[in-house]
């Protein structure tokens, strides 16, 4: 597999709201969503593609990734205004059929030529938020080699298509996202997933919960953050990150692991905890981790301070 | 559906004959002698030329006798374990129908070879992987020898951890599946509802205890396990109680005296009583019959002394 991306938080923005785009690169997030979909009025579309070929070199310069969110029904328009250097990934909301991805990938593959993008460096997020979504997963994550990975089948959209409410104390997606999760693996590709935890209050700027989510999926095994409140951002980064006493245990397990070798026996027990080739991989998998998050924080806090400085020298220049 | 009754079925390492002796007292519905999970790499040649001595060594102990088998070294293990004796093979990580196909013949083969009635050996899958279980149904389909469908180990092989709410990841949405294609494909589904902390089969007893009755509560009827300890849990977890056969006796002679009288349900305190209900109860008791029936030749069986065979 590829290297692991890094992307433990993100923020989904209106592109029309200024006063976010501007201060995207502040915040801290591994990358940064541009939406074009939900969060933009009807009446806006048009002016908001107009905005997104400036505002992907603005929102990165903190050293985000960046993502659009296009419309589910208006790609081909959509795809012309976002497809430029820097652009690492289209989201497609609302994904049914094989054939949608298929179109996507054609025209991301032209407008990569036609603007010197290199080949396959443009991402496709097939969101699945509906039930013909999920009937039709295998072929939509089948279809494209730019979808890097999958899941979905829960949250806002699919508890609408539902019917359903979503701020509910269990589970209501055990189905879809099952089989979503089922279907990346099958695939080989990354399974987008996280455990349930409740929320019932529908909160979208809890720190706390946003930090409970986060380590909860890590243990589990997952990655993937994002959300739409700055608040969350810290926690997310926080909650994704092994923390100094998740390191010294995974180096324990694997020390442990290492006794373990030539002994004949293909598992062991100590202190209470099972030592085998499983354990180890999760230990190798922590240790792995942590040091590409630690990379990523090195590489915006860089990025962080290249910007600070050049507005440093701006300021002192004008006062001069 | 196979009406074998199977709860427990005891892994035991290929290559540790010391482990052979408890397991022939262990009680085990079925031994399965693991080249595989628990024999390392080194050890794997000289553990294949002990399947044979260990099957005869198994005999006559009460348990049928299984091996776990690699579909990627298959012809090497089938090779080791096919002889008389043997029940089946229990196919790790089988991933696709081809592998099952190719598994078919080859024990085909060997039972020509081995003096075994043709088509005798069971297989059971062991879906632990994505793909596997993506490819269920097909696998199911793929051989008249399938017999049981498991996730074996797919916790760790999938790399699925424990949630806050102590369920492993993705294993109910995986569990429910494997039962519905084994039903669907007239399969028995093996297995238990594991939670954090148990891992990979192991368990202490009273765990393994409460996995195996959940675990009969949404259709599996035995699981694999791997110590000693843990097969009396699986035993008893997968026998019906006996406040249930007593209840189900009691619901079988309310629905009799409603049906002497011409009525098609009839009431049990709250609960209506129905043909569904009375064939159910009916179920529960043969259950009950036949697992204490094998309980019997399990114990009898111990009391004759190891048979020797040459």
């Amino acid at each position: 597999m590829a290297q692991r991306l890094v992307r433990r938080s993100g923020l989904t923005m209106p592109v029309v709201t200024k006063r976010f785009v501007d201060n995207a690169w502040r915040r801290g997030c591994d990358y940064i969503n541009l939406d074009l979909e939900d969060s933009v009025p009807q009446h806006l579309k048009a002016h908001a593609r107009s905005l997104i070929k400036e505002a992907i070199p603005n929102v990165s310069k903190g050293g985000a990734e960046v993502f659009t969110r296009i419309n589910h029904d208006y790609v081909l328009a959509d795809l012309e205004a976002i497809v430029w250097p820097g652009l690492r990934r289209v989201n497609y909301p609302k994904a049914e059929y094989g054939a949608e991805i298929r179109q996507l990938d054609e025209i991301i593959t032209r407008l990569e030529r036609e603007r010197g993008i290199r080949p396959g460096t443009v991402e496709i997020g097939a969101n699945i938020e509906t039930a013909v979504g999920v009937a039709y997963g295998y072929e939509i994550a089948s279809a494209s080699p730019r979808v890097k990975d999958f899941g979905g089948a829960s949250g806002y959209d699919m508890s609408r298509d539902l019917g359903v409410e979503m701020f509910v104390g269990f589970d209501q997606f055990v189905y879809g996202k099952g089989e979503c999760e089922l279907i990346a693996r099958t695939l080989g590709i990354e399974a987008r997933s996280a455990p349930f935890v409740a929320n019932t209050t529908g909160s979208v700027s809890d720190p706390e919960h946003a930090f409970r989510t986060a380590e909860a999926a890590r243990k589990c095994g997952f990655r993937h953050g994002g959300g739409l409140n700055p608040a969350v951002v810290e926690p997310q980064n926080r909650g994704f990150t092994p923390s100094d006493e998740d390191v010294r245990e995974a180096h324990w397990v694997l020390e442990q692991y290492r006794q373990l070798a030539g002994s004949g026996e293909t598992w062991g027990e100590v202190n209470g905890r099972i030592i085998d080739r499983y354990e180890a991989a999760r230990a190798r998998d922590t240790l792995e981790w942590a040091e590409l998050c630690a990379e990523r924080n090195r590489e915006k806090a860089e990025a962080v301070a290249r910007v600070q400085a050049a507005m440093a020298e701006q300021t002192s220049r004008a006062s001069a | 559906m196979s009406t074998k009754i199977r709860r427990s079925w005891l892994l035991v390492p290929a290559s540790k004959a010391d482990r052979l002796a408890q397991a022939r007292q262990a009680q085990a519905d079925v031994v399965v002698l693991d080249l595989v999970e628990f024999v390392t790499e080194e050890d794997k040649p000289a553990a294949r030329e002990r399947v044979r001595a260990s099957i005869n060594a198994l005999q006559g102990c009460g348990a049928d006798i299984f091996a776990q088998v690699d579909p990627e070294v298959l012809y090497a293990d089938v090779r080791a374990c096919v002889w008389p004796g043997l029940s089946g093979v229990v196919m790790s990580r089988l991933e696709s129908p081809e592998q099952m196909i190719e598994a078919d013949t080859l024990l085909r083969q060997f039972e020509d070879a081995r003096g075994i009635f043709p088509g005798t050996l069971e297989i059971v899958a062991a879906l632990e992987t994505a793909r596997g279980n993506y490819a269920a149904y097909d696998i199911c389909r793929a051989s008249p020898r399938v017999s049981g469908l498991t996730l074996g180990r797919a916790d760790l092989i999938m790399d699925l951890r424990p949630e806050p709410s102590g369920e492993i990841h993705a294993m109910p949405y995986l569990m429910q599946r494997l039962i519905t294609v084994a039903h669907a494909a007239g399969v028995t589904p093996i297995g238990a509802w594991w939670r954090a902390p148990d891992r990979g089969l192991l368990a202490t007893p009273d765990n393994t205890y409460q996995a195996a009755r959940r675990g009969r509560a949404i259709g599996f009827k035995g699981s694999l396990c791997l110590l000693e300890t843990q097969v009396a849990s699986l035993n008893r977890g997968f026998t019906p109680a006996a406040e249930e056969v007593q209840a189900a006796r009691q619901v079988l002679a309310a629905y009799q005296a409603g049906t002497v009288q011409g009525a098609a349900a009839t009431r049990q305190g709250e609960r209506i009583i129905d043909r569904g209900t009375a064939t159910q109860a009916q179920r529960l008791l043969a259950l009950a019959d036949a697992c204490a029936a094998r309980d019997q030749e399990k114990a009898e069986a111990l009391t004759h002394p190891p048979l020797t065979i040459p």
